[in-house]
């Protein structure tokens, strides 16, 4: 007895209109878009790509926190039939039944287990899951044919030869089957239905399912149930003694066996070619990859040089920088030390012509001082002495600057500040000055309270004196009145006041002498010596002791001088 | 009252000329001028000497300085000295700064500058700033001597002539056997300065110096001192004469 092999039932599961669950599955992962892994498992079941499907629902249920008992049942069921088509069938057993009894597509999880059961041939078994299917009312619908559970229970009945059963069944599913137009499963269940009559030794029924299913056959490509029919129709004809008919269809089967084997081979030979193919793509692959390799690396040495000639090009252009600021310092420097060294040839041309003219005036008293000597003109050699002593004087005071102004300018002098009494060395320095007081008739008070002390160094104190006080006499008129006062109110400067009732200056004067290394050229007024290098000796004397120096005048009322002094050491 | 005795060494003619023809019109005594290191030695110690003006170069070396440094080295005869110099170099002014000067003269110099030098050499030496120049005081008091501002001069008074002071406000009359002058100084300042082993207080006003004690009247509260003059003893500073007991 050749026993035809049932239509494989996994196959079923292909035909049911399976559009319902998509949707459901659809809207699942747009409920719970935040689990990734749950979204993937899903696409990939819809996908058919069972690996990932179980890879995916496995991290879903592994992430036990974020678990939603839908979903947990949906990943189960995926499990389940990704380890169903995979022919894992007891772990697709264990998978399916950890769904609880609450899920929507509760029914196709029976369906699921039944069949697994029904190929693990537990026929019983499957046919309690069957059964509890086809027990429901028959407009339920359960996302799949009724048919394909009849026809399930149908060839469980013919598996357990409880062939009453099995036939109702049969007839019942392919009756739908039928009116679905579904031919690979009427061709199972024809053949189910055939077979059971030819168990039965039910000739004349079966043989008409097996035309059927040998017509029916013709309609499809599948070469294996167009084999199996033709086998069938073989061997039934062949148990007919009809060894014309049997023959044809036995060659019929081995045409189709045939084909079924030439399509094997050429199967086999695109998979061959395939695999030639692949293995030429691996073979350009590599290329490409050790292509990719050698560009890479061509391209890093490339970037590292150009990283090193920018490197190179940003040394060069701060270097190129620091040169270009270092020369304009350098211009600036030198411009500046023209300027210096200008001031300076002014200051020597100014100073030598003083000194000249000085001494020259001096040369020509000489001589009035022999002739006055001759002739016995006492009165007239006072005079000439004492003007003389005038221009000598002056000469002094311009030398002793110039001594100062160099010391100041190259060697540091002696300097030491300490507590100084104003008034007395105020009273030492117009001690100097008082012959020439009385010879411009002029008044002169030194109003300084005698306690009051200023910290600063003593001989640079006197330089500043004297120029301030030679100022004062030189641009006083005749019977004029230097006043000598201080100002001891802030707490750590005192202000010492030399205020004089002379020329005076204007703004533009006054800015000039507060200005530094300017050289006032000729004076104006009389025939004075002077160079400006007094006031300027005074301020770098002021500027050294600590000091600061201010001018307040108004022309042809008076000058006041004003020397900010300090009154203590400074701490640190 | 004596003159201030000045030493001075100079090699300049010119300098030591003018110096010393300022010197005598303000009334110090110019005990000497040397012109070398070693002049300037014999004059040094053959001479009583309050104050020593020393230039700098001497013949165009710096035995000025090496002076300076040979009396700042004998103990018991130091003096306070000032340095003259024309120089502003810092490298003298540094050397010459070691032997601590008690002040510097920058040559030229006049009249005042000189005697201000003076006066401050004295006070600095004697540890009493401030002096000289104030209103309040015009005496600095040495061990030995009193130095008193005379007008714009300096006179001194040896400590073991004063017979007594009397104290009258802001002034103390001095008393010695010959003379009799007014000093500004407080009593408080004088007190502390003063020798307390030879000097006692005797009355409010009174400090009297016991080595002029010539006879004591404890009934009449008299203590009778040399040159004959009489001093109060008060009560309150009666247990003075038990010191003066012991002594004897």
């Amino acid at each position: 007895m050749v026993f035809l092999h049932i239509t494989c039932s996994f196959l079923t599961e292909k035909q049911p209109n399976e559009s319902y669950f998509n949707i459901e599955i659809k809207k699942k992962i747009e409920a719970f878009a935040s689990e990734t892994d749950f979204n993937k498992a899903s696409l990939y079941f819809m996908e058919k790509n069972w690996d990932s499907t179980l890879v995916y629902s496995t991290k879903q249920l592994s992430n036990v926190t974020s678990n939603n008992k839908a979903l947990v049942d949906y990943c189960y069921y995926y499990r389940g039939i990704s380890f169903k088509q995979k022919k894992l069938l007891k772990e697709a057993k264990n998978e399916l039944n950890k769904i609880s009894s609450n899920f929507l597509f509760y029914q196709k999880v029976r369906l699921s287990l039944g069949e697994i059961l029904l190929a693990q041939n537990e026929f019983k078994k499957a046919i309690d899951y069957f059964e509890k299917i086809e027990k429901l009312p028959d407009d339920y619908d359960f996302g799949f044919k009724r048919s394909v559970v009849l026809h399930n229970l149908g060839i469980s009945y013919l598996h357990l030869e409880q062939f009453d059963k099995a036939e109702k069944y049969l007839l019942k599913s392919s009756e739908l089957q039928l009116f679905d137009k579904d031919t690979i499963v009427l061709i199972g269940s024809y053949s189910g239905i055939a077979n059971l009559y030819y168990s039965q030794y039910k000739d004349d029924l079966a043989i008409p399912y097996f035309k059927k299913v040998y017509q029916l056959s013709k309609k499809i490509d599948d070469f294996e149930i167009k084999r199996k029919a033709a086998l069938n129709m073989a061997v039934v004809e062949e148990n007919r003694k009809n060894y014309l008919l049997a023959l044809a269809y036995r060659k019929e089967f081995e045409t189709w066996k045939d084909s079924l084997n030439d399509q094997n081979k050429v199967w086999a030979i695109a998979q061959f070619e395939k695999k030639h193919a692949i293995n030429q793509k691996q073979k350009e692959i590599t290329l490409l990859e050790l292509e990719n390799k050698h560009k890479a690396e061509e391209r890093n040495w490339l970037f590292y040089s150009c990283i090193s000639l920018l490197l190179l090009l940003g040394i060069g252009a701060y270097s190129y920088n620091q040169k270009i600021k270092s020369n304009r310092i350098i211009l600036a420097q030198k411009t500046e030390l023209n300027k210096l060294n200008a001031t300076k040839d002014k200051l020597f041309s100014v100073v030598s012509h003083d000194l000249r003219s000085s001494v020259n005036a001096l040369k020509n008293s000489n001589v009035k001082l022999s002739e006055s000597l001759k002739t016995k003109d006492i009165e007239k050699l006072n005079t000439l002495l004492k003007e003389n002593s005038t221009i000598a004087n002056s000469t002094y005071n311009l030398l002793d600057n110039l001594l100062h102004w160099a010391l100041l300018q190259t060697r540091q002098p002696y300097f030491n500040k300490e507590l100084l009494h104003l008034f007395f060395i105020a009273e030492q320095v117009a001690y100097n000055y008082k012959a020439l007081m009385v010879d411009k008739n002029l008044c002169f008070e030194n109003k300084i309270s005698k306690s009051d002390r200023v910290y600063a160094d003593q001989e640079s104190l006197k330089i500043i004196l004297r120029n301030l006080f030679d100022n004062a006499i030189k641009f006083s008129n005749q019977d004029g009145l230097i006043t000598l006062y201080g100002l001891n109110k802030n707490e750590s400067y005192y202000n010492l006041i030399i205020e004089d009732t002379g020329l005076g200056m204007d703004e533009v004067t006054r800015q000039e002498l507060l200005k530094e290394t300017i050289w006032l050229s000729k004076k104006k007024n009389e025939d004075g010596i002077g160079t400006g290098l007094g006031l300027q000796l005074c301020k770098s004397m002021i500027k050294k002791n600590g000091g600061r120096f201010m001018i307040e005048s108004e022309k042809h009322v008076g000058t006041k001088i004003i020397v900010s002094l300090q009154k203590h050491q400074k701490n640190g | 009252m004596d003159k201030i005795n000045v030493l001075i060494i100079e090699d300049t003619f010119d300098d030591s000329d003018a110096l010393t023809k300022v010197l005598l019109i303000n009334d110090y005594n110019v005990v000497g001028v040397a012109t070398t290191f070693n002049e300037a030695l014999t004059s040094f110690y053959n001479n009583d000497v309050d104050i020593v003006i020393i230039d700098v170069f001497l013949d165009g070396k710096t035995d000025g300085i090496t002076f300076a440094e040979t009396i700042n080295a004998v103990p018991n005869k130091s003096v306070p000295f000032l340095f003259l110099t024309s120089s502003s170099d810092r490298e003298i002014f540094k050397r010459a700064k070691l032997t601590q000067p008690f002040g510097f003269l920058l040559k030229p110099f006049n009249e005042l500058e000189i005697l201000y030098a003076l006066e401050m050499a004295i006070e600095k030496f004697n540890n009493q700033t401030n002096v000289f120049l104030s209103e309040e005081q015009n005496t600095v008091i040495t061990g030995e001597y009193l130095f008193v501002k005379k007008g714009k001069t300096l006179k001194k008074v040896r400590i073991d002539d004063i017979v007594y002071i009397e104290v009258e406000e802001r002034y103390c009359n001095i008393i010695t056997e010959k003379e009799k002058f007014v000093i500004l100084i407080s009593l408080t300042k004088i007190l502390k300065i003063l020798d307390s082993t030879k000097f006692c207080r005797t009355h409010r006003n009174h400090i009297i110096n016991f080595e002029k004690i010539i006879e004591i009247v404890p009934t009449d509260n008299l203590i009778i001192l040399a040159g004959n003059h009489r001093v109060t003893l008060s009560d309150k500073y009666k247990n003075v004469i038990k010191k003066i007991r012991v002594l004897k």
